[in-house]
């Protein structure tokens, strides 16, 4: 095993957590806040914490339908967020459009403008379904890193 | 005030920790959450009442082309779990299960779904496709089925009008 591979191996595997909202109605995010921040669900137990810069995230959460105003917005706050990086899907509206899709606001899905690694339909998904995308999530990166 | 504080720990210590055990245990899913959806086919009818009701417009009918019958598809990726097709049903045909474990790789976009196909009767006087109707509604719409409605089950309106006219005495020209 090469120096590198046991350091791997040994590193602390604590990724952090950012969200960004890309026109989302508040739904999913609220479900998103459901699991960080009551005890009930405690994303943290996974080991990960919600930050409040890109410049620190290593899994981003990506909530609504990628609007027609929001869309750069969103690839440059994705371009500040450092490699290695996994993107989860939260919600029916970044996955396909949702409820929204064939709007003239709602030209492209998030897929369409930057990888995606998984994806939590639902409308919104409830607490379980995120915890277990951010798991996916956490599995995905582990890989990377 | 600070007796009911004394309370609420006194509580929290009994009752021991209150986070859900998932995702390393089991959790606990309400009977009537609403979650992926199913499709029996045996007892849908093909009127497309839910495709039209369908808030995230994840339903969609294709006619097959040999006629045999419609092919029926939920994107789960679009769906709200709104449950408007499940009440609008007219035979319950469609259904949303409490499975809310939606979780996938991005490359399993589209194959989240359910499909089904729903095949069409035939006419048993001139063999022509027809919906296949449930027994169950059958006889919610005639009544209690005699030897007569029977035979009337198996035929398309047009040989169904026909047979009826033939019953007042009419004189049926082809
Ligand atoms: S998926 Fe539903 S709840 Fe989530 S942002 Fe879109 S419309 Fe709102
Ligand atoms: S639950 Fe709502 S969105 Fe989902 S298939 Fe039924 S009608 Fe459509
Ligand atoms: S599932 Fe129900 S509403 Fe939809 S086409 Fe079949 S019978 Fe009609």
């Amino acid at each position: 095993m090469s120096i590198i591979d046991s350091i791997k191996s040994k590193a602390v595997r604590s990724p952090w957590l950012y969200r960004i909202n890309a026109g989302s109605c508040n739904g999913c995010d609220v479900e998103l806040a459901t699991t960080a921040l009551i005890p009930r669900y405690d994303v943290e137990r996974l080991g990960c914490k919600y930050c409040g810069s890109p410049k620190h995230a290593d899994i981003v959460l990506i909530t609504g339908p990628v609007t027609a105003m929001v869309k750069d917005k969103v690839l440059r706050v994705y371009e500040e967020i450092p490699e290695p990086k996994v993107t989860v899907a939260v919600g029916i509206c970044p996955i396909s459009g949702g409820v929204f899709r064939g709007s003239y606001s709602v030209p492209i899905m998030l897929d369409d403008i930057i990888p995606v690694d998984v994806n939590v339909p639902g409308c919104p998904p409830r607490p379980q379904a995120i915890l277990e995308g951010v798991a996916m999530a956490l599995d995905i990166w582990k890989t990377r890193i | 005030m600070v007796l009911s504080i004394f309370k609420v720990l006194w509580n929290n210590l009994k009752q021991g920790p209150s986070t859900d055990p998932f995702p390393f245990g089991e959790t606990f899913t309400p009977a009537r959450l609403r979650g992926k959806v199913t499709i029996d086919p045996d007892s849908c009818v093909g009127c497309g009442v839910c495709a039209t009701v369908c808030a995230g417009n994840a339903i969609k009918h294709v006619e097959r082309e040999d006629g045999s019958g419609k092919d029926f598809y939920v994107w789960h990726n679009t769906c709200t779990f709104c449950g408007m097709c499940q009440h609008y049903c007219p035979t319950k045909a469609i259904r949303l299960t409490n499975d809310w474990s939606t979780a996938h790789c991005n490359e399993d976009k589209y194959k989240m779904k359910e499909q089904e196909f729903v095949a069409y009767a035939r006419c048993t006087e001139c063999n022509q496709a027809m919906p296949n109707m449930p027994h169950a509604m059958l006889d919610h719409i005639y009544g209690t089925p005699t030897k007569e409605l029977e035979t009337i089950y198996g035929l398309c309106p047009e040989c169904r009008r026909q047979k009826s006219a033939q019953q007042f005495g009419a004189h049926i020209h082809d």
